[in-house]
C-alpha cells in the first residue's frame, strides 16, 4: 500500500491510516483518547474532536507516524464503511466484553475487511471493559480462538483502568511497519522503480545523482 | 439570435425555447450561443484546436521568460558562487553556451533547448524578472503570481533549478493531454508527484516534513496553471453528477436535524454562528484553485462543526456525532458543483494529504456525508417509507401539523414542530388582540375629536358676531391690555400669549 511510506530510504517516516470500527458504546473513543492523550470519561475537556487523533511513534529507530480514525458507528451509516478504510493500513475491531452483539458485529466487520481489502490490513481484535470481568459474556477462549482463525490478532483492554492499550498500539504499529517493508521487498528495491514502472511520465533526471557533500537543502 | 430575444421581449417564453437549439433535450444557454454544454462543446472543436495551437505558442513563450526569470532571480540569491562538483558538471552541460559568461550564469542558465540569444537578459541586476515578461496577452495574474511565488520559493534549494524545470515541461506536456480521459490525467499527475517525492525522499535522507512542502508548493504551482484544463473536464459527466446532486439536495431541504440527529443546539447564539460558518466554508471550496486550498476549506468547515457540538454536548465530537453534522451542512449550503470539486481533490491532490492527514480525514468524511445524501431513504431518517414519499412529492412537510403521523417515529421531530407552531398561533392570537386594541383606539379619537369639534363649535355659537376684528393693528394693539386685564391676579403670565376668548374683548 502507498500509504506504507515511500522511498528506499532506512531512516524514512512511515505514516500509518488505522480505522476504528466497532458498535455504538464499546469504548472506541475511550481508547483512542486514552492513548492519544491520556484521559477518561474528562469532562473538562481541551480536547476539540475525538474523530481524527494522530501519535508519533520512534520504533526501534524509525519514525512513525498514525493517524487514527474513528468512523461512525450507527447502522444507517454501515455502508459508508468502504470510504472510510479504504488504504488502511490497519484496522481496529472493538467489542465489548459484556455485550455479545458487538462480538457479533465484529465479525461481521472482519468478513467485510478481509473481501474488500484481503490480507493487506493488519487487523486487531479488541475485547474492551475488562474491568468489567465479572460480567463478561464473551469468553476469552472463543474470541482469541475466532481472531486466530482469520489471521488477526486479539488484545484484552480497559480505558477506563488504561490497561493493554500501549501494547495494542505498539503492538499494531510492528506488524504494519512488517508488512510495509515486506511490500518493498516484494517491488524490488524502493518505490522509485514502481513509480517508474507505472505507465505515464517518466522524469528525466538530467541531474547527476551524487548530490554536493554538504547537503542538499540550504533553506532557513 | 440577440434580436431575435429582443424582439420577442415580453412576451412569455415557453419550454421549447430554453432548449438547446440541436435539440438534445438539454436545456440551452445565451452564453453558449442557445446550446447546451454539450452541443456547444462540439461545435467549438475546431475553434479549441486553434485555440490550442495559440496555447502553445504562448506557452513557449513564457517557457522562454520564467527561465530567464529564474535565471536572474537566482543569481541574486546566490551572489557567491560556489564551486562544488554539481555546479562543474553543469558547467560542462551548458559548454555550448558562450565562453564570454561567468560561472553563476552557466550555472543557472537554461540548458540547450532554450535559445542562447536571450542570455544577456539573464545578467540584468533589477528586481523584477525579465521586462520582457510582462505583457498584455499573458495568463491571468494568478497564473503569474503563482510561477513567482515557486521560483522564490525554490531559489534557496540547490536542486531548486531542477524541480522547476521539471514541474514546468510537465505541467506544459500536459496542455496537450486535455482530451486524455481524466483517470489518465490523473495518473499522470500522481505518477510525476509520486516520482518527484521518491526523488525529494533521498535527497533530503528522508526528512518527510520537507519533502512535503516541495511537494506543497509543486502541487500549488502545478495545479494554479492546470485547473482550467482538468477541472470538470468535458471528458467526464462530472458536471451531470454536480446537477444531480444539487438537485437532490434541493428535493431534500424538508429533512431536519432532528430526523439526522445532529447534536447541536442552534439556539446557542455562539452554535448558530460556527453553523453559518461551517456553511460559508464548505461554500467557498468552489473557489479555489488548489486542491490543497479546497482541502483547507473542508478542514476550516469542520472545524467549526466541532465547535458547534463541543457547545451543545460539553464534549468532544466522534466520528458519530461529526458525520451527521457534515451531512445537515452540506444539505444546508448545497456548495456549487460538489461533484467537480470532489472529483478534482481526488485526482489532482498530493496523495500523501488524502490518505493519511487531518485534511484527508475531513474530506473523506464529506465524501461519506455526499454518499449518504445520495443513497438515503426513509429508514436513514427514521421515517416511513410513506412519510419519505410524502415529503419528497411535496404533498407533505414535517413543518405542517399532521395529527394523524404523531406516532410515528419521527414523532420526536414532529413534536417540535408542532411546539413551535402552538408557539407561532399563540404569537397570532396576541398580535390579533393588539389589532383590536388599536382599533378600539383609533375609533376613540375619531370619536374624541368629533366631541371637541362639537363643544367648539357649541361655544362658537353661543358667541357669535364679536370675533370678527376690525383691523390685525388694533387687536394686537388691545390684546396686551385685555391680557392683563383677565389675569391681573397672576403677574408671572403677563408674558403668554393673548387668550382667545372673545368676551373679555367685548368687555
Ligand atoms: N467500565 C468501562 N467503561 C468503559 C470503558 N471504555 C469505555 N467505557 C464507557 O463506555 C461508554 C461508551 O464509550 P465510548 O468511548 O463513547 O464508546 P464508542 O465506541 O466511542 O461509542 P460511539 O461513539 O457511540 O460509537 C462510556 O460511558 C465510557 O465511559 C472501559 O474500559 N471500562
Ligand atoms: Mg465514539
Ligand atoms: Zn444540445
Amino acid at each position: 500500500m502507498a500509504a506504507g511510506g515511500t522511498g528506499g530510504n532506512s531512516n524514512k517516516t512511515y505514516s500509518f491510516k488505522v480505522v476504528l470500527l466497532g458498535e455504538g458504546c464499546v469504548g472506541k473513543t475511550s481508547l483512542v483518547l486514552r492513548y492519544c492523550e491520556n484521559k477518561f470519561n474528562d469532562k473538562h475537556i481541551t480536547t476539540l474532536q475525538a474523530s481524527f487523533l494522530t501519535k508519533k511513534l520512534n520504533i526501534t529507530g524509525k519514525r512513525v507516524n498514525l493517524a487514527i480514525w474513528d468512523t461512525a458507528g450507527q447502522e444507517r451509516f454501515h455502508a459508508l464503511g468502504p470510504i472510510y478504510y479504504r488504504d488502511s493500513n490497519g484496522a481496529i475491531l472493538v467489542y465489548d466484553i459484556t455485550d455479545e452483539d458487538s462480538f457479533q458485529k465484529v465479525k461481521n466487520w472482519v468478513k467485510e475487511l478481509r473481501k474488500m481489502l484481503g490480507n493487506e490490513i493488519c487487523l486487531c481484535i479488541v475485547g474492551n471493559k475488562i474491568d468489567l470481568d465479572k460480567d463478561r459474556h464473551v469468553s476469552v477462549e472463543e474470541a482469541e480462538s475466532y481472531a486466530e482463525s482469520v489471521g488477526a490478532k486479539h488484545y484484552h483492554t480497559s480505558a477506563k483502568l488504561n490497561k493493554g492499550i500501549e501494547e495494542l498500539f505498539l503492538d499494531l504499529c510492528k506488524r504494519m511497519m512488517e508488512t510495509a517493508q515486506a511490500e518493498e521487498r516484494l517491488k524490488g528495491n524502493g518505490a522509485s522503480q514502481s513509480a517508474s514502472s507505472r505507465r505515464g511520465v517518466q522524469i528525466v533526471d538530467d541531474e547527476p545523482q551524487a548530490t554536493p557533500a554538504g547537503g542538499c537543502c540550504s533553506s532557513g | 439570435m440577440m434580436s431575435q430575444r429582443s424582439e420577442r421581449r415580453g412576451i412569455h417564453l415557453d419550454q421549447s425555447e430554453l432548449l438547446c437549439k440541436k435539440g438534445c433535450g438539454y436545456y440551452g444557454n445565451t452564453a453558449w450561443q442557445g446550446l447546451c454544454s454539450k452541443c456547444w462543446r462540439e461545435e467549438n472543436q475546431r475553434e479549441r484546436q486553434k485555440q490550442i495551437q495559440e496555447d502553445w505558442a504562448l506557452a513557449e513563450r513564457l517557457q522562454r521568460e520564467e527561465e530567464e526569470a529564474y535565471a536572474s532571480r537566482h543569481q541574486r540569491a546566490q551572489s557567491q558562487p560556489t564551486i562544488t562538483p554539481f555546479s562543474k558538471f553543469e558547467e560542462r552541460k551548458t559548454k555550448e553556451k558562450s565562453s564570454k559568461v561567468n560561472t553563476v550564469t552557466k550555472f543557472f542558465t537554461p540548458s540547450a533547448k532554450t535559445p542562447p540569444k536571450k542570455d544577456t537578459t539573464s545578467f540584468d541586476t533589477q528586481s523584477s524578472p525579465s521586462p520582457s515578461s510582462s505583457s498584455s496577452r499573458h495568463p491571468p495574474a494568478d497564473t503569474d503570481h503563482a510561477t513567482r511565488e515557486f521560483i522564490d520559493f525554490l531559489k534557496p534549494l540547490k536542486s531548486g533549478r531542477e524541480i522547476f524545470k521539471q514541474c514546468r515541461a510537465f505541467t506544459e506536456s500536459m496542455v496537450y493531454k486535455r482530451d486524455m480521459g481524466a483517470d489518465e490525467l490523473s495518473e499522470c499527475v500522481q505518477d510525476f508527484y509520486q516520482n518527484l517525492s521518491d526523488r525529494l525522499q533521498t535527497q533530503f535522507k528522508g526528512s518527510t516534513e520537507h519533502v512535503e512542502s516541495v511537494m506543497d508548493e509543486v502541487e500549488k504551482y502545478m495545479m494554479t496553471r492546470l485547473y482550467k484544463e482538468v477541472f470538470c473536464p468535458e471528458t467526464t459527466d462530472d458536471e451531470k453528477k454536480d446537477l444531480a446532486i444539487q438537485k437532490r439536495i434541493r428535493a431534500l431541504h424538508w429533512v431536519t436535524i432532528e430526523m439526522l440527529c445532529v447534536p447541536v443546539d442552534e439556539e446557542i447564539p455562539e452554535v448558530s454562528d460556527s453553523v453559518v460558518k461551517a456553511i460559508t466554508d464548505v461554500i467557498e471550496m468552489d473557489s479555489k484553485r488548489v486542491p490543497k486550498d479546497k482541502l483547507a476549506c473542508i478542514t476550516r468547515c469542520s472545524k467549526h462543526i466541532f465547535n458547534a457540538i463541543k457547545i451543545s454536548k460539553k464534549e468532544a465530537a466522534s466520528a458519530d456525532d461529526f458525520l451527521p453534522t457534515l451531512i445537515y451542512i452540506v444539505l444546508k449550503a448545497n456548495p456549487p458543483r460538489l461533484q467537480s470539486n470532489i472529483q478534482y481533490i481526488t485526482r489532482f491532490c498530493n496523495p500523501s494529504r488524502l490518505m493519511t492527514g487531518e485534511d484527508g480525514y475531513y474530506f473523506t468524511n464529506l465524501c461519506c456525508a455526499v454518499a449518504f445524501i445520495e443513497k438515503l431513504d426513509g429508514q436513514s431518517l427514521n421515517l416511513s417509507p410513506e412519510e419519505f414519499e410524502l415529503y419528497m412529492s411535496g404533498q407533505a412537510s414535517p413543518h405542517w401539523p399532521q395529527g394523524a403521523g404523531a406516532s410515528s417515529p419521527g414523532s420526536a421531530a414532529l413534536s417540535q414542530v408542532h411546539k413551535r407552531l402552538d408557539l407561532l398561533t399563540g404569537l397570532g392570537e396576541r398580535q390579533d388582540r393588539v389589532i383590536e386594541k388599536a382599533r378600539q383606539l383609533e375609533s376613540d379619537l375619531i370619536d374624541w375629536t368629533d366631541e371637541v369639534e362639537q363643544k367648539v363649535q357649541s361655544v362658537l355659537e353661543s358667541f357669535p358676531q364679536e370675533t370678527h376684528n376690525p383691523t390685525a393693528t388694533t387687536a394686537s394693539g388691545t390684546t396686551s391690555a385685555a391680557a392683563s386685564a383677565i389675569d391681573s391676579d397672576n403677574v408671572e403670565n403677563e408674558r403668554l400669549p393673548p387668550p382667545l376668548q372673545p368676551q373679555v374683548f367685548a368687555g
